[in-house]
C-alpha cells in the first residue's frame, strides 16, 4: 500500500521546481558593488547628477526617470541584438535537427542603467555614485517540431563587465573635474 | 410553444455566462492579510525619510533589482527583476517609507512573483536584514 504512495510522491518530488527565494543577497554582491560604485569628493550632488545624465546622453542613453531628492536616474537605449554567431548557431541546429528545430534568437535589446547618488559621509562632503547596467533581450520566433514558438520571449542579464563601469566612471570623472575613488 | 422554450433556454444559458456577483466581504481584511502585513512591515530608528529611501535604493541595487520609479514626497519606490534560474520570471516589489511618531520610519515592502503575491515571510526577513545593514552603513 505504501509503495505506490511513495512512488507517486517521488515522481511529484522530481517535478517540483527548486524554490526561489526573492531578496536573497547574491554571494558576489559585495564584489559587484565595488565595481559599480565610485566616491567623489564634492559638496554639490546636483552637479554630480547632471554630469551623470550628460555622460549617459553621450553614451546614447535617454533618461527615462529622474528624482533629484534621491539622486536617482534611470536611462535606457535600444539596439539590435542580432549577432552573427547566433545566426550561424541557428542554421547549424536547424540542419542537425533535420529541419525540426528553428531556434529563436535575440532580435532587439534594451540596454538600461539605474544610477543612485548618495552621501558617503555625514557632512555630505563625499558622494557615492552607483550605477548598474543591465540588458533585456527580446527573442524572435522559432519552431520546435510542429509547435510554433512565438516571438517576444524576454530575458534579462546584468552587465558585469568591470570595463564598462570603468569607462563610465572615467567619463563622469572628466565631466565633473573630480577624481573617482573606489570603495 | 417551441419558441417560448427556446427563449427560456437562451435566457438560462446567458444567465450561466454572467459572472458571480462580488462577495460583500471582498475588501474586508482577512487574518492572513493581517499576518502578511505584519511581516511586510518593519520600523527603523531613522528620522529622515530621504536617508531611509536611499538605503532602500541601495539594498534593491544589491539584490539585483531594477528601480523603476521613485517618488520622494510619497516615499514610494517600485522595482522589478527577472528571477533565476531562467531569468524569465518576474519579481516586482513596492516599498513605502512613512515617518511615524517618535522619530521612527516605517517601511513596508510587498513583493509579487509572476503576478502572485509573495506570502512567505522568509523573503521579507531577508530584505529587512539587508536593509538594516544598509541603514547601519549609511548612518556610520
Amino acid at each position: 500500500m505504501r509503495a505506490p504512495v511513495c512512488a507517486a510522491l517521488f515522481v511529484f518530488g522530481a517535478c517540483e521546481t527548486p524554490k526561489q527565494v526573492p531578496f536573497e543577497l547574491p554571494p558576489d554582491s559585495a564584489l559587484h558593488r565595488v565595481s559599480e560604485t565610485r566616491v567623489f569628493e564634492t559638496k554639490d550632488p546636483g552637479e554630480l547628477m547632471s554630469a551623470s545624465a550628460a555622460v549617459l546622453q553621450d553614451l546614447g542613453f535617454h533618461v527615462e526617470e529622474s528624482v533629484r531628492e534621491l539622486g536617482f536616474l534611470r536611462a535606457a537605449k535600444e539596439r539590435s541584438a542580432r549577432e552573427h554567431g547566433q545566426e550561424i548557431w541557428r542554421a547549424v541546429t536547424l540542419v542537425l535537427s533535420f529541419g525540426k528545430f528553428l531556434m529563436p534568437i535575440g532580435l532587439e535589446q534594451k540596454i538600461a542603467a539605474t544610477l543612485v547618488a548618495r552621501p558617503a559621509d555625514a557632512a555630505g562632503a563625499r558622494w557615492e555614485v552607483r550605477i548598474v547596467f543591465y540588458r533585456v533581450v527580446w527573442k524572435g520566433d522559432g519552431q520546435s517540431n510542429d509547435q510554433y514558438l512565438q516571438a517576444g520571449q524576454q530575458s534579462m542579464a546584468m552587465v558585469r563587465d568591470p570595463v564598462v563601469y570603468e569607462q563610465f566612471f572615467r567619463k563622469l570623472s572628466k565631466a565633473v573635474f573630480l577624481e573617482a575613488y573606489t570603495l | 410553444m417551441t419558441r417560448a422554450r427556446i427563449t427560456m433556454l437562451l435566457v438560462l444559458a446567458l444567465a450561466a455566462c454572467s459572472a458571480p456577483p462580488p462577495r460583500p466581504d471582498l475588501l474586508s481584511p482577512t487574518e492572513e492579510q493581517t499576518k502578511l502585513r505584519s511581516f511586510q512591515t518593519r520600523t527603523f530608528d531613522v528620522v529622515e525619510r530621504q536617508v531611509a529611501m536611499r538605503a532602500v535604493l541601495g539594498v534593491l541595487q544589491d539584490l539585483g533589482f531594477i528601480v523603476e520609479r521613485a517618488n520622494e514626497p510619497l516615499g514610494l519606490i517600485t522595482a522589478a527583476r527577472f528571477a533565476e534560474p531562467n531569468f524569465s520570471d518576474v519579481v516586482a516589489v513596492t516599498v513605502t517609507v512613512r515617518p511615524v511618531e517618535g522619530g521612527q520610519t516605517m517601511i513596508r515592502a510587498n513583493a509579487i512573483h509572476n503576478n502572485r503575491p509573495v506570502t512567505d515571510p522568509e523573503p521579507y526577513q531577508r530584505f529587512f536584514a539587508a536593509l538594516e545593514k544598509s541603514l547601519f552603513l549609511t548612518k556610520g
